[in-house]
């Protein structure tokens, strides 16, 4: 056998089983998913059960699905909340962490345990400090003397905002352990020059250290925006009534949608659009990328 | 003197962050008093951190609850997390080999469509993956959260970035030697990615100790609940005894903290390296 026809053969046999599980897990499924979402469809009614409907559901979606808009909506302010906040915040942390204070090791641990603690463990955690007999309102109450405190939970203009704190709570380790990396490769000799030139420390962070790290913030806004669109798992232990309550995010309609009512067809829908809403807001952070990364 | 100023500004800055890092805490510190108390004091007016009290006998009950052994969640998450890491460093160590040192035609345009893949939520893929695993006899059992996650890009990714980092002549001289790339991959290049492997290893393993939606779907069965469908499974109990609940939740991120502490170095280092813009 030629050379060039066994290497050829033994890189396949190296990729086979990353492969295979990628065919059956990933590639299939998606097509699979893509044929569904132009269907109407209960799984409990069998193949028989199938019917093609072309773009109806994504007419209805659009139309007439007002918890799909009200999902939509939601999923867009919970990313415009808890992404700048969870980013800002692990880079103010890193500066100060980062060789401004002593015994760095523990801050990193500190700052990381949200971040590698279970979500559901959270978020039991959150709804017990929103209840409305909970210690926040406790603290409202007996420190800043508010009379009528809100009832976190049950409002549905309000019930987002456990989840936007506890998605903050959590995602601002790794953001955190993100920038210190960055900072590190930050050239000393560039913050010697501006001491020189007299430039305050605030001003050496918003002149050198804020563009010189851009790339690390322009990388974080993009992997944590792609998550919070799939934000499910805060939403899902927090909120009291799933579908119906006011912080609905498009995964837990989705989820719903599909595993207690069983329309797989729609279901499918929702999830392309949630697919195309990920696809389309990471095009356009590439996109915007040129006006505020520096290489 | 200029030293010495300066570190005085360095502790006091230490101080304020201290501070912080406590306040920031606190939510976690709530968490393990309340597990140490009696229903009762989680709801006292007068909020103590230690009631007269340590309850440590709530951990023994939520482990050995009748209703619900948290104990069998704690095996049914560590044999997924184990076994997930044991699959997926396995699957990702191999092709990570052959993206990185064979030449091969397809290779490129293979790697490119995994990496393109990532864009796409888990959640368009999982009705699909439900109905198969309904069809082969899969769901409700362990397999059915662990099998998808054998094949993860990052994890490929990651570990490529290891491999690209062995120089070519070391292969080549092996190769001299009269190795195969199977022996070559597994006798002299596997063992030089032993950090990559480790950071893979503990990522890989707290993703899927944390996994949460995934088992909500495939696991209906209270024997094979993992530590996070335990927790939910007190949060929707009409007792809704919280000290038992936050006994449960610590009880699930302890061991994650330990594992943390224990490999911080690897962990952080493994974070970086797979946040590399590829």
């Amino acid at each position: 056998m030629p050379k060039k026809k066994r290497q050829t053969l033994t890189g396949y046999a190296f990729l086979a089983p990353a492969l295979l599980i990628f065919l059956v897990m990933v590639v299939i499924p998606v097509i699979i998913s893509l044929i569904l979402a132009f269907t109407k469809w209960n799984f409990f009614s069998g193949f028989s059960g199938l019917r093609f409907v072309g773009l109806r559901n994504f007419n209805r979606l659009f139309a007439s699905d007002r918890s799909f808009q009200t999902a939509l909506i939601n999923t867009l302010v919970y990313a415009v909340t808890i992404v700048p906040v969870t980013v800002f915040m692990g880079l103010l942390l890193a500066h100060f962490v980062n060789g401004r204070v002593y015994c760095q090791r523990f801050y990193r641990l500190a700052f990381f345990v949200p971040y590698i603690s279970n979500m559901v463990a959270l978020g039991a955690v959150f709804k017990f400090l929103f209840r409305s007999d909970g210690p926040i309102n406790g603290i409202l109450k007996g420190v800043f003397h508010v009379q009528a405190v809100p009832d976190w939970l049950v409002s549905s203009s309000l019930s987002r905002i456990p989840i936007i704190c506890v998605m903050i709570y959590s995602g601002i380790g790794f953001c955190l352990i993100i920038y210190i990396a960055a900072l590190k490769n930050v050239p000393k000799d560039l913050y010697e020059a501006a001491q020189v030139d007299g430039a305050s420390p605030i001003k050496q962070f918003f002149k050198i250290t804020m563009p010189m790290i851009s790339p690390t913030t322009f990388y974080l806004v993009v992997v944590r925006l792609i998550l919070t669109f799939q934000i499910f798992a805060a939403i899902n232990i927090i909120s009291e009534s799933g579908k119906s309550s006011g912080s609905v995010s498009l995964v837990v309609l989705i989820y719903e949608e599909a595993f207690k009512n069983y329309n797989f067809g729609y279901a499918s829908a929702e999830a392309w659009i949630l697919v195309l809403f990920i696809l389309g807001v990471t095009l356009l952070n590439f996109k915007l990328r040129k006006k505020w990364v520096h290489y | 003197m200029q030293d010495k100023r300066l570190s005085i500004k360095k502790l006091v800055l230490t101080m304020l962050l201290a501070i912080f890092a406590i306040l920031f805490l606190l939510p976690l510190l709530w968490m393990l008093s309340s597990s140490l108390k009696t229903p009762m004091q989680v709801f006292e007016g007068e909020f103590r951190w230690i009631a007269d009290k340590l309850h440590w006998n709530n951990y023994v009950s939520v482990w050995s609850n009748p209703d619900l052994p948290f104990w069998r969640m704690l095996v049914n998450s560590s044999l997924i997390s184990v076994t997930t890491v044991a699959g997926q460093l396995f699957v990702a160590s191999l092709a990570a080999y052959a993206f990185a040192k064979i030449e091969f035609k397809g290779r490129d345009v293979i790697f490119i469509i995994m990496l393109v893949t990532m864009m796409i939520p888990v959640q368009a893929l999982i009705i699909p993956r439900y109905m198969l695993f309904f069809k082969i006899g899969l769901y409700d059992t362990l397999l059915s959260v662990i099998l998808p996650n054998f094949f993860s890009v990052t994890t490929i990714f990651l570990l490529r970035q290891f491999y690209m980092g062995i120089p070519n002549e070391l292969i080549e001289a092996a190769w001299l030697d009269g190795a195969g790339h199977f022996k070559i991959w597994a006798k002299v290049t596997m063992p030089l990615t032993k950090n990559g492997m480790i950071s893979a290893a503990i990522l890989a393993f707290i993703n899927s100790w944390n996994e949460y939606l995934n088992p909500l779907i495939f696991l209906p069965s209270q024997d094979n609940y993992t530590v996070a469908l335990g927790i939910r499974w007190y949060m929707n109990d009409t007792a809704r005894e919280y000290n038992l609940m936050m006994s449960a939740a610590a009880c699930t991120i302890i061991p994650i903290i330990l594992i943390y502490i224990s490999a911080q170095k690897y962990f952080e280092d493994g974070i970086v390296a797979s946040s590399v813009k590829g």
